[in-house]
């Protein structure tokens, strides 16, 4: 197998390491002393007493980044953390988040001990009890509904097990536990972060994600990412672009709605009306295609399509066009066209803001198209695959739950490869999935997910959900709804695989727990195995094999022992070592690139999908008249120009730009532009848009007390002139109306925000999680807790907590991608009414209902898609049945 | 208003001797903040004060805006008027270039706050999570714990950007000399005659205006306002919105 088919199968699949990618040993010191510059990290010191501190590595999970650290520990508590210099694409460094990290550790509030729920379901009166009687609880239920099942002879009952998480990092953990219990009832969290995305990518060249060079660009195109502050991969990708702003001279073109400090650091900002990326996108394309920049060899040899197709599609998206939709003028839309068509190497970036609306995975793929219709593709310093490794699972391996399951995957949405989690709970509420024991890890929906007061009322209703047990270490506004909590460690007291395409050099790295868990607390993947031992005590379910682990470490060494090359270094005590591997090489103290003995660059591979399948290798396969070379019917390469290719991730083994798929339920194949319901808003109406900033993750950094410090609050951004209009002036409350309700804020206004937009961030306005982040530091601790901080119980100044806006953002799902629409939601901002108070919040659960019902119509069965695509030439009396997918 | 030397001077110190120096290259900084949080952390600094921060502004009018951040610490004057008006000689200038604090010697008379005219300095509180040095006035040390052990201080260790760099600027091969040698840099109020260690690389006068600007936006003047109430008596350091 090439590394390409190996990449594309899966981004995380296990990828061999080519000549370029050669580990070189860590012992490393350049003969060419200089200058005695200081080294970069990898010790640290007590400024106190002088005494080195102990420096263990791990892998970060303040957010998905999954950066290399080093934990530094002063008597066995951890005091500072800091980047892995021998992670290839960390470099060293963390984010201020990945900084703040090891105060999960001791957050005050952290749940030290096992609960029981004792009055009402969200009352907050809790037993405490023993590891031992909670996983026996938990066991007891699971084993209860397998034996129904059993019983009752339907298979469907074990989907009734359901497992929703927020950030699941288990590296399998999860899924073989559900399958071992013979449910497929996961119910992820990524539509509500970027899935339609991963879906606009996905079919066109097989991963879901782009990897920039942005050392060695020398034009960047950045839609809607953020990528100085949140987006994937905000901390390796940050530093490479600085290098490549700065030190290559790259320009950088960001079109937000809101100056963000990645709009702000840009050569040129531009701010569009949002979800209208795809109208410039479009009309950029046209203006390359037209004018004849394109790269006609590139297309015509990688592509599906034809530079006449694309012309003739293109046609309607003119600049003139363009500009009518989003307000950014046809002048600069041709000249941006122009010099990122002529700019070599340059490339896109984008992230969540072209995609979170109705139809995003359109816009994803018409960005995707800039790309290759410029021969960007896998360039040094263009748009690249990402790179990333796997590992493999221990064995024996759980086969899937018997029957499908509908809440994984809703039979509506048949190309939302990840899924639509938003719907679960109206789903149950409409009787169309089942539920009897809930299971809630790393996962906050009553914060983080639109019409968050849905999801309370679904979790508050016993009669929809019979038993609830969450994981959390934390007193989140999900975990205060469960009958039982059983807390994990925070992620500096675990153990985890991890594998993240932060960068052009693929590798893997570990978590391992720093310092012994504190209080006694177990970790997750500890509860896992015992509860399947309780669940099959003898092993006579047929369960108990799967979980057969000596100890939390023993699961981890199956995992890494026999990775050919890690193998013969060491395997996991390797690992354990250093954190990651391979190790590349050394940072270069003055241009930060990796570099060898020698002080030369390690370079990195490009143009993986050239790779040349060994003629042995082609022995037995079939070549099509397309030239897809295929073996046994699976598509393995391309036959170009006499040659054969390794190729994409996709069935021609070409980017699909034409996605056939997409066609035969009624979309349009090809990436276009949809009008938005919220572009046709009345004049009054300001669209609501929300947003992460650099400081917070999206729902578990507001006890962090130095974040907390730097970003408290989340007052309502607003152009100046048009507050005005509305008789807004700066730091007013304002009352935001959407169709479900309102919520009381402060209006914060400033220049660095489009005129018909208002923007809340994310990061604040907790109703729960702990005493700092609602500014209750002066009450006495929860018995469960672990105590108190006095620099938090007496220092905290701040007195604004801030105010979240999810509960008056509507469900909205892209047909395509099933991505949640969070820029779609309508809203009115007028000065608050006599009696309103900062924070009030009234929403109605039956407009939620509704909202539900009216998104249906826009999935592919419904009346609006139909309407929505008259374009597309199919025989829409006959689309599909919808069917289930889920396992 | 402040002013901006045109070129600042570097100083070399103590001839014979390192003279640790840091440049700031404001193309290089995205606000990420993730020295501030890593100087909290390495000296257990509390809630209210600072050793470093980084300050945010925004300039400019729709569609126009642009956003400025400009870190701040210590400038480990070579002639630090802290030092001069210390009674009991508790704050002190190393001979490598460190403005240093004596905690024992420190009566908490807060002079030196005073003196400092670039907000530096500040009062420990009496509350701390695990570090028993209270109620003396602290301030940055350019990590000179980490640095006499051959490191960079913790804000340089994690600059996302590379815009904090840090050198010995006697040494005409380090970065931090070539840097200030070939680049047009600036100091903070250099007419104070400071002669301030922290070069600034590309200075505009909006950001250098931003260090010592009051709180420009209602959401900022109401997180001033509760400071201040907390914290009776202490300079705002601090701006986020």
């Amino acid at each position: 197998m090439g590394i390409q088919e190996k990449l594309s199968t899966s981004r995380r699949g296990f990828l061999k390491l080519g000549a370029a990618a050669t580990a070189v040993g860590s012992a490393i010191a350049s003969s060419r002393l200089v200058a005695m510059e200081q080294e970069l990290g990898g010790a640290d010191y007590s400024p106190v007493t002088g005494e080195k501190r102990k420096a263990v590595p791990y892998t970060c999970m303040a957010c998905n980044i999954e950066d290399g650290g080093v934990a530094m520990i002063e008597n066995g508590r951890i005091v500072k953390l800091e980047g892995n210099l021998k992670h290839p694409n960390t470099r060293g460094k963390l984010c201020a988040k990945g900084n703040s990290g090891f105060l999960h550790v001791y957050d005050p509030d952290r749940i030290m001990t096992p609960l029981k729920r004792v009055g009402k379901r969200g009352e907050g009166k809790w037993k405490r009890i023993s590891y031992d009687e909670a996983t026996s609880l938990l066991a007891e239920k699971l084993r209860a509904v397998i034996e129904r099942a059993k019983a009752e002879e339907n298979h469907e009952i074990l989907n009734e097990i359901v497992m929703k998480w927020g950030r699941n990092r288990t590296g399998g953990a999860v899924k073989r536990f559900m399958h071992a219990l013979g449910s497929n009832s996961m119910v992820n969290h990524t539509n509500i972060c970027e899935s339609s995305k991963k879906v606009g990518l996905e079919p066109s060249w097989g991963p879901d994600i782009e990897s920039c060079d942005w050392a060695n660009t020398k034009y960047i195109l950045n839609f809607g990412s953020n990528i100085l502050e949140a987006a994937y991969f905000m901390n390796p990708n940050a530093q490479r672009l600085v290098d490549g702003v700065v030190g290559n001279r790259a320009k950088i073109v960001t079109f937000d709605p809101r100056l963000s400090n990645s709009a702000g650091y840009s050569h040129e900002w531009h701010a569009p009306y949002p979800g209208t990326d795809a109208a410039i996108v479009l009309a950029m394309a046209n203006v390359i295609m037209n004018e004849g920049l394109y790269d006609a060899d590139f297309v015509r040899d990688w592509t599906n399509v034809t530079a006449e197709q694309l012309i003739a599609h293109l046609k309607p998206f003119t600049p003139e066009f363009a500009e009518k939709e989003s307000g950014v003028s046809a002048d600069d839309i041709r000249r941006i066209a122009r010099e990122f068509a002529t700019t070599k190497p340059a490339t896109t970036f984008s992230y969540r803001g072209p995609v979170k609306h109705l139809w995003g995975a359109y816009q994803e793929a018409a960005i995707h198209m800039l790309n290759v219709i410029t021969g960007n593709v896998e360039k040094k310093g263009g748009y690249c695959l990402p790179r990333g490794m796997g590992w493999p699972q221990p064995e024996p391996v759980p086969p899937a739950g018997p029957a499908l399951s509908a809440i994984a995957k809703p039979p509506l949405y048949p190309l939302a490869s990840h899924a639509v989690s938003t719907n679960a709970p109206y789903m149950v509420m409409r009787g169309e999935a089942k539920v009897s024991v809930w299971m809630s890890y790393y996962d906050n929906p009553l914060y983080t997910y639109p019409s968050s007061h849905v999801w309370r009322a679904f979790l508050g209703d016993e009669s929809l959900v019979p038993f609830f047990t969450s994981f959390s270490c934390y007193m989140s506004e999900t975990t205060e709804m469960a009958d039982l909590i059983i807390p994990d460690v925070t992620y500096l007291e675990r153990h985890d695989p991890e594998s993240m395409p932060s960068g052009l050099y693929p590798c893997l790295s570990i978590r391992q727990p720093v310092i012994q868990p504190l209080g006694g607390t177990q970790e997750f993947r500890k509860t896992l195995i015992d509860v399947i031992h309780k669940v099959d005590p003898d092993g006579s379910l047929g369960i108990r094999k799967y979980f057969a682990f000596d100890s939390v470490e023993d699961w981890m060494k199956q995992h890494f022992d026999n990775i050919p090359g890690l193998k013969e270094e060491g395997g996991y005590e390797r690992l354990k070592k250093d954190g990651v591997w391979p190790v590349y090489g050394k940072v270069d103290k003055e241009t930060a690139k990796l570099v060898d003995d020698n002080g030369n660059e390690v370079k990195a591979e490009y143009g993986l999908y050239t790779t040349e399948i060994p003629d042995e290798e082609m022995v037995g396969t079939e070549i099509s008249e397309e030239g897809t070379i295929t073996r046994d019917g699976k598509p393995i390469g391309v036959r170009i120009n006499g040659k054969n290719y390794v190729g994409f991730g996709t069935p021609s083994r070409k980017i699909e730009l034409f996605k056939e798929e997409w066609r035969t339920f009624g979309f349009n194949p090809l990436p276009t532009y949809k009008r938005l319901p919220s572009r046709d808003k009345k004049p009054d109406e300001l669209v609501l848009t929300t947003y992460k900033v650099n400081v917070h993750t999206q729902s578990r950094t507001a006890s962090l007390k130095y974040l907390a410090e730097m970003y408290h609050k989340n007052p309502a951004w607003m152009n100046p002139q048009r507050a005005a209009r509305l008789g807004i002036k700066d730091g007013d409350l304002v009352r935001i109306t959407s169709p479900l309700g309102y919520i009381v804020t402060r209006a914060h206004l400033t220049e660095g925000i489009h005129p018909e937009v208002v923007a809340i961030s994310t990061a604040c306005g907790h109703s729960a999680y702990g005493r700092l982040a609602t500014l209750k530091q002066r009450d006495p601790a929860a018995r469960w807790a672990q105590g108190n901080d006095p620099d938090i119980a007496n220092n905290v100044w701040w007195d604004d907590r801030g105010v979240h806006p999810n509960p008056i953002i509507r469900l909205s799902v892209d047909p395509i991608g099933g991505s949640q629409g969070w820029y779609d939601t309508v809203v009115k901002v007028t000065p608050a009414q006599a009696g309103d108070k900062y924070g009030d919040t009234d929403v109605s659960i039956e407009q939620a209902m509704k909202d539900y019902d009216e998104m249906l119509r826009y999935a592919y069965t419904g009346d609006l898609h139909r309407a929505a695509h008259k374009e597309v030439d199919i025989d829409w009396n006959n689309l599909p049945e919808p069917k289930l997918t889920g396992h | 208003m402040i002013s901006i030397g045109l070129q600042a001077e570097p100083s070399y110190g103590v001839p014979g001797k390192k003279r640790w120096a840091m440049v700031v290259d404001l193309r290089r900084c995205i606000g990420c903040m993730a020295c501030v949080a890593a100087c909290k952390a390495e000296y257990d600094v509390p809630l209210g004060v600072w050793r470093t921060t980084v300050q945010v502004k925004n300039t400019g009018k729709f569609p126009n805006a642009r956003r400025n951040f400009m870190p701040r610490l210590c400038n480990h004057c070579d002639n630090p008027p802290c030092v001069r008006n210390c009674p009991t000689a508790a704050t002190y200038k190393h001979e490598e270039g460190f403005v240093l604090q004596r905690y024992e010697r420190c009566i908490g008379c807060r002079t030196c706050m005073i003196a400092c005219p670039y907000n530096a300095r500040f009062m420990l509180p009496r509350n701390r999570t695990r570090v028993g040095i209270n109620n003396v006035v602290d301030k940055c040390t350019f990590c000179d714990h980490r640095v006499s052990q051959g490191l960079v201080p913790a804000c340089v260790q994690t600059c996302l950007g590379r815009a904090r760099i840090f050198g010995d600027i006697n040494d005409p091969n380090s970065e931090v000399a070539r840097l200030v040698g070939t680049h047009k840099t600036a100091t903070l109020k250099p007419n104070k005659g400071t002669r301030p260690q922290v070069y600034y690389i590309k200075p505009d006068r909006k950001s250098m205006e931003q260090a010592t600007s009051a709180p420009v936006s209602a959401a900022a003047r109401r997180d001033a306002e509760a400071f201040y109430r907390h914290n009776n008596g202490s300079r705002f350091f601090s701006a986020h919105l």
